[in-house]
């Protein structure tokens, strides 16, 4: 793109966006019918949880009888926004959309505002001082993640009975995901003496990596009894380590991870793992549930955080089958 | 450390002027090495145990096994950027073959059998056609094997449709998890295909080709060479080892997630070379440099982590310890 046509198109892009904020104040209306088209725009499927949550959204509006306009960004936000002006151009009657990042998805969810298409964000939110839930879009619906860290440290608090070395394994790093997760974890230990981190590093949210990082911290510290991972995926890398390096997971060493994945539940009825907190990717039932309340003209809470459940030895059993 | 020169030309060799600067060139992967040891006994807790060799030997082995690739590929002048692609499809294969989703299966020993050698197969084939791209219609190695790059884990996704694939199968695992008296196998699998790569590239016919070719592609070709059938034929073998190391990656994770297997393995593989002692222009290759090479970048990585320096840092230290390698080389060679 030339110079000239890019200083053209980015203060287009300023200029629409604001004079949309000084246009429409308020949150555009839809009309009550028996079935909606939808659009959902995903913001990649290169993983077990994101493939679930397409699914779950797939799955229930199949069930509804609505039609649902799916799209994939592949990861990109850029293509996300061209996603999002596409369903503006099939005129459909809501968008869910699971925004990539926080600030370049802003226009998306303006442009939307214009055409008076409400939005409703899943999973991620956009940046609260550029956008206003109840005013710019819907809600957000999601998990609160400083909540999962938050039961996490609970757990193993009352498991290890206040005393513990923990190696902790943290998600990609910088994303909002990890950063809560290690933050809930932390405030929640920091009131038991006994607790104490003597190792964190990242392991990027994946099985191998994370099972490196473990091999390396276990042999760094030998003396550690908890692992805290902030996936599954990780978990499970660790207890391969753990099993390299001649320990019995669930014995030697205490685990608990967030997700609850079906592979986690597995390994917490073998008896690998301690516990995992849900982070749940079935989002379909409540996603459709609050788009046919805001249409029947009820006021939307500006979040909606997902009932997220807990597996350990009590329940696995009973819920691995509906794991993913 | 064995190194091995082409006879290339080479017009304004340094006499002996440069006698320092030519002996870390040549011994300084090697220094790096043992420093970096010298630094852990005194400083990382519980450096000196069976189990942390046991940790480094198994973490390093795919790199070593790629990177060996690598070098017979960059001794030609070449380099191959779809390793890590590669490696996914072969991981991305296996499990598909030894579950019998692909096709049905007499018995699983078979297709514990067939899981080993068709996606390594699949790989060397693919690895065969950046050789051809190379040879047949002279497109830039760079660009010939970004192709595979991009598409490769593509491919690799479309076969499984995203999913992580998880497995239980001692059998197939034992590439990744098998202990031959108390040594992980991949570690004995690592050193065979070392030493067998490192004999080549000495006493064959085969591997006085490569180096050749790398050295100076005209003078080999007028010297009866067949330089396409070699190129193709180095392309071919780092297809085949990207597809060895595939297999011992998810053996070991008892998963194989087509998104993440392989995932920036190329460039662990060119640093390990570049850092070995290999010339990234061709003509001059040393294989036991890029094992020194790939235990260095295993060894800064084990370091930092074990000392609770963030990963960030390790990639830091990495590109600084590429820096200096590839500027030892040019005093040398100037």
């Amino acid at each position: 793109m030339r110079r000239r046509e890019f200083l053209i198109l980015t203060g287009g892009l300023i200029l629409t966006a604001g004079s949309a904020r000084e246009a429409l104040a308020q949150l555009p209306k839809i009309t009550k019918k028996d079935t909606y088209r939808v659009g959902f725009a995903q913001t990649e499927s290169n993983n077990p949880w994101r493939i679930a949550q397409t699914k779950s959204m797939q799955d229930e509006a199949k069930k509804r009888g609505w039609q649902l306009v799916y799209t994939d960004a592949a990861g990109s936000a850029a293509k996300q926004v061209a996603d999002v002006n596409s369903m503006i151009a099939q005129k459909v009657d809501a968008i869910f959309l699971a925004p990539r990042e926080e600030k370049p998805l802003i226009p998306a969810v303006m442009q939307a505002k214009r055409a008076g298409i409400p939005v409703i964000l899943l999973d991620r939110s956009v940046d609260p001082s550029l956008a206003k839930a109840g005013e710019d879009y819907v809600t957000f619906i999601g998990s609160d993640f400083i909540e999962e860290g938050r039961r996490a440290g609970e757990w193993l608090v009352k498991t290890m009975n206040g005393k513990a070395n923990i190696i902790e394994l943290q998600g990609t790093t910088g994303s909002s995901p990890a950063n809560d997760r290690r933050k809930g974890f932390a405030d929640f230990i920091k009131d038991h003496a006994g607790m104490k981190i003597v190792a964190s590093q990242s392991g990027d949210f994946a099985r191998d990596k994370g099972r490196q990082v473990a091999e390396t911290l276990l042999q760094a510290n030998p003396t550690a009894t908890a692992i805290y991972a902030h996936n599954d995926e990780m978990a499970i890398g660790a207890i391969a380590a753990l099993e390299a390096a001649g320990k019995k997971p669930g014995t030697d060493v205490t685990i608990v991870s967030i997700d609850g994945t079906r592979d986690a539940l597995q390994a917490i009825i073998d008896g690998k793992m301690g516990a995992t907190v849900e982070c749940s990717p079935f989002f379909g039932p409540i996603a459709f549930d609050t788009l046919v309340r805001f249409g029947g003209g009820e006021t939307i809470p500006p979040k909606i955080i997902n009932q997220d459940r807990f597996f350990d030895r009590a329940n696995a059993k009973q819920f691995v089958a509906e794991a993913y | 450390m064995a190194e091995i020169a082409a006879p290339a030309p080479s017009p304004t060799r340094p006499k002996l002027a440069l006698d320092g600067r030519a002996f870390l060139s040549r011994w300084g992967a090697l220094l790096a090495l043992v420093g970096l040891i010298a630094f852990n006994l005194a400083f990382t807790p519980n450096f000196a145990t069976w189990q942390t060799l046991n940790v480094n030997l198994t973490q390093v082995c795919a790199i070593v096994i790629v990177g060996v690739g690598m070098t017979l590929v960059i001794a030609t002048g070449g380099i191959d950027l779809s390793v890590g692609a590669l490696m996914a499809i072969a991981g991305a294969l296996a499990p598909l073959i030894f579950m019998g989703k692909l096709f049905p299966l007499p018995h699983p020993m078979v297709g514990v059998a067939l899981a080993f050698v068709l996606p390594v197969l699949a790989a060397g084939a693919l690895g065969w056609f950046n050789g051809w791209l190379v040879t047949r219609f002279r497109i830039q190695p760079i660009v010939a094997t970004l192709v595979l790059f991009i598409a490769g884990r593509g491919i690799a996704q479309v076969m499984t449709n995203g999913n992580l694939q998880v497995f239980k199968a001692p059998e197939f695992q034992f590439i990744g998890l098998g202990r031959v008296f108390g040594i992980p196998f991949q570690a004995v699998l690592m050193v065979i295909v070392v030493a067998a790569a490192a004999w080549m590239l000495r006493r064959t016919l085969f591997g006085r080709q490569i180096l050749a070719v790398g050295g100076n592609e005209r003078a080999a070709r007028l010297a009866g060479i067949p330089v396409g059938a070699v190129k193709r034929r180095a392309y071919l073998i780092s297809g085949l080892l990207a597809g060895v190391a595939g297999l011992i990656v998810i053996a070991r994770n008892s998963a194989a997630d087509a998104n993440l297997v392989g995932l920036g393995m190329e460039l662990d593989a060119i640093a390990a070379v570049a850092v070995g002692g290999t010339l990234l222009t061709g003509g001059r290759a040393t294989i036991v440099g890029t094992l020194v090479g790939a235990l260095i970048i295993q060894l800064v990585r084990y370091t930092l982590l074990a000392n609770g320096v963030p990963d960030a840092a390790a990639l830091i230290v990495k590109a600084g310890i590429i820096v200096l390698a590839v500027w030892l080389q040019r005093q040398s060679h100037r």
